[in-house]
């Protein structure tokens, strides 16, 4: 506990809000690079479908937005000076979307880039792989809703 | 509403009308032709009844010629159209008729082989940039490239690796072959180009050393006079190909005109094959052919009024009960629910003499649908976009039902929004704090934000409902089918565990403090309980169905997650567009505003838009049609007109 005084609260809570938006970035960062590559591949074959490409590619895109959204909510709560304690209550509300959106952000990407060959091989059938990614999206953004409600409990200086 | 009821037709012609009945068939548009029953293809009469053969192949061809044409003339003059336009409406007669056909070919023909010379020019184009390639590095030399040398010294152009200095190379070379001369041509990032001079004697054991140093000789096989001429010829000949290659575009280009000539035949082919499709599924003997299909009942006196103009002998029966696998399902729907066809399409028609789902999940999924996206600013513009889709496009058949279902999603969309108080997200507030007012938003009944435990109770008791319901259509259709007793003892049980439950709760929570609901509530629970064990055993399955239950139950949170998701990014995205504009208002933070505002809802709009859809569909798909309904219904595949590019006048 001595050791996390000398670190203070208000620190734990940046590091809180950081990851939040840090992991969730690295999420969709990964999700839409992996999606992005198989799209690539297949516009070069038929640059006509650069469209529908791109709307798989951004699919996973969506957890970095929530991880900045928790971050938003957590760094607007966060008061200099506040205790250890609600620092840790800041960084424990911002685990479920930091961590959340790291896997399924990769997960989605996945599922995205495979979307990617229903849109190569039967592009009437393209909306399906979309249906399919959205699935995975699901996840997010349960681990979204969670870090919101825990951020909506907690209050700092009370 | 429903599945439309089918009759089975069998026809018998001369073989004179064939053509003609085929074509007035297609025109009518409410025949399905099928293939034959078994027992009739091995009658002992199959000496004389033989298949009917059609040109199906030939017309696939020049089906597929004249789409390539016009995907030419796509590429090379594209057509100006605005972005939502309807197709042409033409007379179904126009559309069976054949003239100008052979027009259309030649036309199609002559693009391509046009199209042909593009291509080989094209080619052409590549290899002589590849020789300019290899040339380039011996401009600097003076010396024609076939240059062998003389009678003594021979001359070897190549190149080496430039990661070894020059010197090195010499030095080796020098002791290696003593009458032999490295002369430096032209460098580039990896590579040097050298002129070796040697005397001919000493050539291998020059070449040898040089080996050692990645020596490669280059291939100039071809090229007479200098490098510096070869350029020159290779760049005019470029300038020609790209001048003829600019010539053959514009011959393309200039045909555009007869694009619609072009379409026209497209589409007047696409319904021959349909036709032919049919002819090849129809059996014959010299003189007389027989048909076999499907029509609907309610199209049968139409049908009636147009065989009369022919020579033949036709019935229509009902099909039995064995005989619904094969028959083919159409569905029937009004304005409202036919908007659901899209759905039903997507994950699988009903089976023949079972429910049509879409009246009974019209209402919820439009329902559902409203509470996850639930903002007032989102229902505007999905109404705003179905509207004017419908409008510009005139859509018919699927698109027209994923039009109805934006518009109804829209409203339901707005109609939620207005109740919880949203407008693109709390964007009127924020607009307001802006301007320094103390205002609270629009009034709402309740809000996801702060009544959440609320509004996930009442999603999960929309999903009781949207349960009971299921349950209900599945008990009536057991009833209809003579086995109430499968009914009483698969639904029945979490009926009465479902009352027991909620008198339980009623006494446990205190609303209803009563000793007699305590025990009849557990006694209810004791009886379901027992109920399903005796119709566990009696079709040996079903007691995983209450853990089901619950499951699906708490499956309908996702309302109320999809609801709160939108709000809580929608809210974000206002309070970030609104921070520049902290203390007060100028034109620089109202233009960030407005850009933040607008990227931001953009996005959420489209996330939500769609996986409000999905998230909606599945809780229809999965949870709802898991309580009842049948699938696997083959779709009425009438004998119509298929056309891509305009679209037959109703008559």
């Amino acid at each position: 506990m001595e050791f996390l005084n000398t670190i203070g609260g208000y620190a734990l809570g940046l590091l809180g809000a950081g990851l939040a938006a840090l992991l969730a970035g690295i999420g969709s960062a990964k999700g839409t690079g992996i999606a992005g590559e198989a799209g690539a591949g297949l516009v070069s074959e038929d640059p006509s479908k650069f469209g529908k490409a791109m709307i798989l590619q951004v699919i996973p895109g969506t957890q970095g937005l929530y991880g900045f959204v928790i971050w938003f909510i957590a760094f607007n709560k966060l008061v200099p000076g506040m205790s250890v304690t609600e620092g840790l209550q800041i960084l424990s509300a911002c685990l479920p979307i930091a961590l959340g959106g790291l896997l399924s952000g990769i997960a989605q990407g996945k599922v995205a880039a495979a979307s990617v060959n229903i849109l190569a091989k039967k592009p009437d059938d393209w909306s399906k792989g979309m249906i399919l990614c959205i699935t995975v999206e699901f996840y997010a953004i349960l681990a979204l809703l969670a870090s919101f409600m825990m951020l909506g409990r907690i209050t700092i200086g009370a | 509403m429903a599945i439309v009821k089918m009759k089975r037709l069998r026809l018998m012609l001369v073989r004179s009308q064939k053509e003609e009945l085929l074509r007035e068939l297609t025109r009518l548009g409410c025949v399905q032709v099928s293939e034959m029953e078994e027992e009739l293809q091995e009658q002992e009469s199959q000496g004389l009844v033989r298949r009917e053969s059609s040109e199906l192949t030939a017309l696939k061809t020049r089906h597929a010629a004249l789409e390539r044409a016009l995907e030419l003339l796509r590429r090379y003059a594209p057509e100006k159209k605005p972005l939502l336009s309807a197709k042409p409406e033409l007379e179904s007669r126009v559309l069976l008729e054949t003239e100008g056909l052979e027009d259309a070919l030649k036309l199609a023909a002559a693009l391509d082989e046009r199209e042909d010379r593009i291509r080989r020019i094209t080619a052409e184009e590549s290899r002589q940039r590849s020789l300019i390639e290899s040339l380039t590095p011996w401009t600097e030399l003076d010396l024609p490239l076939e240059t062998e040398g003389t009678e003594r010294a021979a001359v070897v152009l190549g190149s080496l690796s430039n990661r070894i200095p020059l010197e090195q190379v010499e030095n080796a070379l020098e002791t290696a072959a003593e009458e032999a001369e490295l002369f430096l041509v032209s460098m580039d990032r990896s590579q040097r180009y050298v002129l070796l001079l040697a005397a001919r004697e000493q050539l291998t054991a020059a070449q040898e050393c040089l080996r050692g140093f990645g020596f490669s000789a280059a291939s100039l096989s071809g090229c007479t006079g200098t490098a510096r001429d070869g350029i020159a010829a290779a760049e005019k000949s470029l300038e020609e190909l790209a001048a003829e290659k600019g010539t053959l575009a514009g011959e393309i280009a200039a045909e555009a005109p007869r694009r619609e000539e072009l379409q026209l035949a497209a589409d007047r082919l696409a319904t021959r094959i349909g036709m032919a499709e049919a002819e090849e599924k129809l059996y014959g003997t010299g003189s007389s052919v027989v048909l076999e299909g499907w029509v609907p009942a309610e199209k049968e006196d139409e049908l009636a009024r147009l065989l009369e103009g022919f020579t033949c002998a036709w019935e229509t029966e009902e099909p039995a009960e064995d005989e619904y696998p094969q028959v083919p399902v159409k569905l029937k729907n009004n304005k409202f629910s036919n908007a659901l066809n899209m759905v039903t399409n997507m994950y699988s028609l009903p089976a023949y003499g079972t429910v049509d789902p879409n009246p009974i999940m019209a209402p919820f999924f439009i329902l559902f649908y409203g509470l996850m996206m639930a903002d007032m600013g989102y229902g505007l513009i999905m109404i705003a976009a179905a509207l004017v889709a419908m409008k510009k496009i005139k859509p018919r058949g699927g698109t027209l039902a994923f039009c109805q279902l934006l518009l109804y999603a829209g409203v339901s969309t707005f109609v939620m929004g207005a109740l919880t108080g949203s407008l693109f997200g709390n964007a009127p507030e924020v607009i307001a704090g802006m301007f320094g007012s103390e205002w609270k938003g629009l009034p709402a009944l309740f809000s996801p934000v702060k009544d959440s435990t609320l509004v996930l109770y009442g999603a999960m008791a929309l999903g009781v409902i949207h349960l009971n319901v299921g349950m209900i259509v599945s008990f009536l259709e057991k009833k209809r089918a003579g086995n109430v007793m499968d009914g009483v003892f698969e639904e029945g049980p979490l009926w009465v565990m479902l009352l027991g439950g909620v008198l339980l709760a009623l006494d446990l929570l205190g609303v209803l403090k009563a000793q007699a609901l305590h025990y009849t509530g557990l006694a209810l629970l004791i009886v379901g309980g027992v109920m399903l064990l005796y119709g566990a055993g009696r079709h040996a399955k079903g007691f995983g169905k209450v853990t089901a239950w619950f499951g699906d139950i708490l499956s309908y949170s996702r309302i109320m997650a999809l609801m709160l998701a939108g709000g809580v990014v929608a809210q974000v995205f206002n309070t970030i567009a609104a921070m520049p504009s902290e203390n007060g208002v100028t034109v620089f933070s109202g233009i960030i505003f407005l850009l933040i505002f607008l990227v931001g809802h953009a996005l959420n709009f489209g996330l939500n838009l769609l996986g409000c859809f999905v998230h909606d569909l599945r809780l229809q798909c999965l949870e709802f049609f898991g309580k009842f309904y049948q699938d696997g219904g083959k779709p009425f595949r009438p004998l119509e007109i298929h056309s891509k590019y305009a679209v037959a006048k109703e008559e």
